[in-house]
């Protein structure tokens, strides 16, 4: 099984939290909380499973941002979500070296949080101008709309 | 992005796009070039951008349902059917079984719809200015089909969170059943026209490959991966709805080129068909919509990813609640982003005729990368 491959590469990492997911509920086989500094061995021992990087994007919290990694498989049916948690004001490491997709993921978070990839080669907006002073998904960016109904 | 000069004086930079007529929407790609050939390629995106994850925040769940439609407006029914799915499994709520056959047969249907624009204005960007009307002639019957049944043309906004509003009735399907007729007597044309054209097969044989590897690390999906041989679709790998009820096959290539990606799609059609055809044999009576839908939408503090193949790939639907009437984070994963940035890799060292080639293959929805 694939999902046992994956939890025996990642355990010598010592991450956080490695727990079989509710399928049903969350679309989730494995879930993993890992420390944001760890991410690049992490990827790379998924690479050596052969999954893929499926998306990567964040989510703004007060205090910090939690960065959500999925990767899943072309073979085996095991999705695996990897959410690493980067305190405000610092700076999460790029996977980029690893999953030359990640590149243009980390961009768009980079443009829609402000949120910085140590050592990502090309570190630029990607889907607002470069003139933007803003990064919208920020939580205290607010509503355009007010939706009260 | 300014323009900048090249780095080397034998090179220099030369714009492909915005408003290139092989882009199929508003696409840059900023090119080094060294005489005829490529040195660099950086695609430049978000000229659509309209913000469809910050409406996803600042709108209820049902009130941002309309925006599926808009994602992608060729596969519009996969996006409402992603997002329906990511709700349905945070409520908790089971569809029945005559509305995932509807969705099934629907769905396909605008899955033949957007292959076969593609088929035509690839065909287009090649030279070739006949199969586009062939083409058209036959998606125009799915529109009118559709249109029947979802009130739109285009931009879908069929399904609701635990079923369909609208049932489809003895008209829809002998329609269905003409179409499914009429379409596979047309697939010997297509062939005679396009696949064994000497022009076509030069333009596409061994050019921009993409090799397994390749798809992994730049996490492809849809016809890209299929095309380089690895049997991944998200209808087979990962069932959703009512698709493992039904006999069809994931058509694969051999080398990874355009001609592979080409038949793909092509074969892929045929699958369609078959879809439709046993749905259609099948389809179970019953209700259309789950008994207990709530009123106010408000899903239970959680995530949920679900994924659907679109026409393109794979669209991932990441929602994260936290007990709200609002989403508190959509994050949509879009197929045709994962697969454009296989771009530069590809385009390094090919004619700027070929990039043209090698870029329509990839049949990126402009508006669905930039959100």
């Amino acid at each position: 099984m694939l999902k046992d491959r994956i939890e025996k590469a990642l355990a010598p990492l010592n991450l956080d939290k490695v727990a079989p997911g509710d399928y049903s509920k969350t679309g989730y086989h494995l879930e993993v909380d890992a420390d944001p500094v760890k991410m690049p061995q992490v990827a790379q021992a998924f690479l050596g499973e052969g999954c893929f990087l499926e998306s990567l994007t964040a989510l703004d919290y007060p205090e910090h941002f939690t960065v959500v990694y999925h990767f899943a498989n072309f073979r085996e049916l095991c999705r695996t979500v990897v959410h690493a948690r980067v305190p405000k004001g610092q700076e999460a490491l790029t996977i980029s070296q690893v999953y030359p997709a990640a590149n243009w993921y980390e961009r768009e978070v980079y443009d829609l949080f402000g949120l910085k990839f140590a050592g990502h080669p090309n570190l630029k907006r990607i889907l607002l101008p470069e003139t933007a002073d803003f990064h919208p998904l920020l939580k205290e960016f607010g509503a355009t709309q007010s939706d009260e109904a | 992005m300014r323009l900048e000069p090249g780095i080397e004086e034998k090179t220099y930079v030369l714009n492909l796009g915005p408003q290139h007529p092989s882009t199929h929407g508003v696409l840059r790609v900023e090119l080094e070039m060294e005489g005829e050939f490529i040195t660099k390629a950086e695609p430049d995106i978000g000229y659509g951008h309209r913000a469809h994850e910050h409406m996803a925040e600042n709108r209820n769940y049902l009130q941002f349902l309309p925006n599926m439609g808009r994602v992608d407006y060729l596969h519009a029914l996969a996006y409402n059917q992603g997002y329906c799915m990511a709700v349905e499994k945070l409520l908790g709520l089971v569809v029945p079984e005559r509305a995932e056959f509807i969705r099934v047969i629907t769905a396909e249907m605008n899955r033949l719809t957007s292959h076969l624009l593609w088929v035509g204005a690839y065909l287009m960007d090649l030279g070739a200015f006949t199969p586009f009307l062939y083409c058209f002639d036959d998606r125009e019957n799915l529109l009118d089909l559709l249109d029947r049944i979802t009130g739109s043309r285009l931009t879908y906004c069929y399904y609701r969170f635990g079923g369909v509003p609208k049932d489809i009735d003895e008209e829809f399907i002998t329609g269905c059943r003409a179409f499914v007729q009429r379409l596979r007597s047309r697939w010997a044309d297509y062939d005679n026209l396009v696949t064994k054209n000497v022009i076509f097969i030069h333009r596409t044989r061994d050019v921009g490959l993409i090799t397994q590897e390749q798809c992994i690390k730049y996490g492809l999906t849809g016809p890209m991966v299929r095309g380089s041989g690895i049997p991944y679709d998200i209808r087979k790998s990962e069932p959703y709805s009512a698709y493992p009820l039904f006999d069809f096959e994931i058509p694969i290539g051999e080398r990874g080129d355009i001609m592979d990606r080409y038949l793909v799609r092509m074969r892929e059609m045929e699958q369609s068909l078959r879809i439709i055809e046993q749905a259609l044999d099948k389809l179970p009576n019953g209700p259309i919509m789950a008994e207990k839908v709530p009123k106010r939408i408000k899903p239970p503090e959680g995530e949920v990813y679900a994924a659907v193949e679109t026409a393109r790939g794979e669209f991932g639907c990441y929602v994260v609640s936290k007990g709200d009437v609002k989403p508190y984070r959509i994050k949509l994963r879009v197929p045709s982003f994962g697969n454009l940035c296989i771009l530069p890799e590809v385009a390094v060292d090919t004619l700027v005729a070929d990039l043209v080639a090698i870029l329509g293959s990839m049949d990126v929805v402009v508006p669905e990368i930039d959100r």
